[in-house]
């Protein structure tokens, strides 16, 4: 009883807080998570485009930033950091990246992976 | 000559709050290192606990007493982890800047219906938005960080409810002064 | 707790939305591309071979050079004389459809010319250039067979004028577009987007956009601009560059003017973009036709006389004309130097 007392009854404005608070989250993740495969990833270097490369092969791309060589892996339609030379090793734990949309970077390497939809600008042909 | 200056220096400087107060922000300083050393899944998300602290001494004190909080734990915590100035001293600040701004707006919704949760998940959507915004303009503008949003803001709100849940918890066990003196 | 269950439930709603889905087949002597979005893969590849099917069932019905087809039986009869025939109800709905798009277009659009498709070769699977009969092609047109020739009555049909040879090769595809639209519907299907042989109908939106076609242009391999298709929409192309045949340096497209027998030569292409209603499929299919037919000062009146507003004109020297309508639609991909807005 004391206890329940402690952590108090919610409050109505809490409550509704919460619930404006899921449905912004509800939101964001309709808005920006596609479940549309992609096709193609770019990777960036500090502020320039270093390449893209299309997923539908089997490669290890090194490549050299300011503090030593990030090493990306394209396979089976996926992206990931397999190894980089950052002392936290975030971008390494992103994992695999399969999406449109989805990213991963390693700052400390200046190196960004983003992933993009095939090249089509329209949904079918008239002609 | 000497002694009179002496007193005088020690009777001006120290209330029982300000001991408080000290208290209060190095253990948010505290809690904040502590965070710092945690392994998280993703940079930028973390439970931001002392955050705790920043709502307890706004309920407490004052707001300009929470902004002073909050502020002296960014300033102090990355002078001891010896990232002042640094990206992430950056994140830190902004999000510490934009929560305090959206507690200054939210501090005066009545008590009856708003307690400490809804404080502190609008700060902690604002502290993720400041931080967002740092990174959006300044550390990656290219790369897409619009994928990880909706991670962001999830976790904002998870940990903003048991932050929120939390300060109310201790607000409750340690009563203001006044109850205390009543009872 | 609650609230955990029901932030994951909805997370789960989010990402249970299925992806697109496209189907690419071959109907109609043609590609039949159908996109499905925002339905579960099972739903979609069900619905998409229900349409496929009732699209079969059109091509081999109402085929036009497949003796054994209840199109080519009619012929036959209206060729024999006058005795009215047993039609099924949909043909004569057909009929009579083209029967009122054809006086509207004032005979451009007439698929009573099929002796003349026949005669230019177009009447096959497999199309070569063939020897250029003047003559034959003079009496064709002397015999004047016209849609309205037909008497359709109680769902039976007889011609006044042998010479009739029906081909639904330009209005078909445009049917079966109105058909796919009323079963996605009919289905449930909120999103789709139906394109046979190059024609197309929309219906909802590409996820949080609308659908988005390509034109394609008439001598490039790419693609001049893109369309926003929104719901119910439909959009249809008739170029020199879809069927034809060169010879002695001359092209004869499969576009065959009824006044002169002879395919057009003043145009390469004709877009038009049709707003929703019943027959939005249809006329993409047969409205373009009239206008790729007039001289170009009358092409604007042939467009009004078919109730089309957005319409795209490539001449035959390439320059491009469209309606001040269809110039607000059009993105350009590879903008013409030149462009008339009409």
């Amino acid at each position: 009883m004391k206890g329940a007392l402690r952590w108090g009854k919610p409050l109505l404005g809490d409550v509704l807080v919460i619930l404006v608070g899921l449905i912004v989250v509800a939101y964001l993740i309709k808005s920006l998570w596609h479940n549309e495969q992609a096709a193609k990833l770019q990777i960036r270097l500090g502020d320039k485009i270093y390449s893209t490369y299309s997923l539908d092969q089997n490669r290890t791309i090194d490549l050299q930033g300011p503090i030593g060589i990030t090493r990306i892996v394209i396979a089976d339609g996926r992206a990931r950091f397999a190894s980089s030379p950052c002392p936290n090793q975030y971008c390494v734990h992103q994992g695999w990246l399969s999406h449109k949309g989805q990213a991963a970077f390693c700052l400390p390497n200046q190196v960004s992976l983003e992933l993009l939809s095939g090249e089509k600008p329209f949904d079918s042909l008239n002609y | 000559m000497t002694q009179p200056q002496k007193n005088k220096r020690i009777e001006i400087k120290t209330t029982a709050d300000d001991h408080r107060i000290a208290k209060l922000a190095a253990f948010a300083i505290g809690l904040h290192l502590l965070e710092a050393v945690m392994p998280s899944p993703l940079p930028g998300v973390k439970p931001g606990l002392a955050n705790i602290v920043t709502l307890f001494v706004l309920y407490r004190f004052d707001f300009a007493t929470a902004a002073w909080v909050s502020l002296l734990r960014v300033f102090a915590s990355s002078l001891l982890l010896g990232n002042f100035l640094s990206p992430t001293f950056a994140l830190s600040l902004s999000g510490a800047l934009l929560s305090l701004a959206a507690l200054f707006f939210v501090q005066h919704l009545p008590r009856r219906y708003f307690s400490a949760v809804t404080l502190s998940v609008l700060a902690a959507f604002a502290h993720m938005a400041g931080q967002l915004l740092i990174v959006r303009f300044w550390l990656i503008p290219h790369a897409g960080v619009a994928y990880l949003i909706p991670i962001f803001m999830a976790a904002a709100l998870v940990f903003g409810v048991v932050n929120g849940l939390l300060t109310n918890y201790l607000l409750r066990i340690n009563p203001a002064k006044i109850d205390e003196a009543e009872g | 707790m609650r609230f955990l269950v029901l932030f994951f439930a909805l997370i789960l709603s989010a990402c249970g939305k299925e992806p697109l889905v496209q189907t690419k087949s071959y109907v109609f002597g043609t590609l039949v591309d159908i996109s499905i979005y925002g339905e579960t893969e099972e739903k979609a590849h069900e619905v998409t071979s229900q349409i496929l099917q009732s699209f079969q069932r059109l091509h081999h019905q109402y085929h036009a050079w497949q003796s054994d087809s209840e199109l080519s039986k009619l012929n036959q009869t209206f060729a024999a004389g006058k005795q009215p025939v047993e039609i099924s109800p949909e043909l004569a709905q057909m009929l009579a459809q083209a029967q009122t798009l054809s006086k509207e277009s004032q005979d451009l659009f007439n698929p009573a010319i099929g002796g003349l498709i026949g005669a230019w070769g177009f009447q096959r699977d497999e199309f070569s250039p063939v020897e250029i009969n003047d003559l034959t092609i003079q009496k064709l047109v002397q015999a004047n067979p016209q849609m309205s020739d037909i008497v359709i009555k109680d769902n039976t049909a007889f011609s006044t004028n042998p010479s009739v040879k029906i081909d639904l090769g330009g209005y078909a595809k445009g049917y079966a577009l109105d058909l796919a639209l009323a079963e996605l519907q009919k289905q449930g299907v909120k999103n789709a987007l139906v394109n046979i042989g190059g024609n197309i109908i929309a219906l909802g939106q590409h996820g949080d956009k609308p659908w988005r076609v390509g034109i394609q242009h008439p001598r490039n391999p790419k693609p001049m601009a893109t369309v926003d298709l929104l719901s119910g929409w439909a959009i249809g192309t008739s170029g020199d560059y879809q069927r034809y045949f060169e010879q002695a340096g001359k092209r004869y497209c499969h576009i065959i003017d009824p006044r002169s027998g002879y395919p057009a030569q003043s145009t390469q292409a004709v877009t038009v973009l049709i707003s929703p209603s019943p027959q939005a499929g249809v006329l993409s299919d047969v409205a373009s036709k009239p206008i790729f037919l007039s001289a170009p000062d009358q092409r604007a009146n042939a467009a009004k006389a078919m109730g089309v507003d957005h319409y795209l004109v490539v001449d035959a020297e390439g320059k491009v004309t469209l309606s001040a309508s269809m110039n607000q639609r059009v993105h350009w991909l590879a903008k013409p130097e030149k462009i008339t807005v009409q």
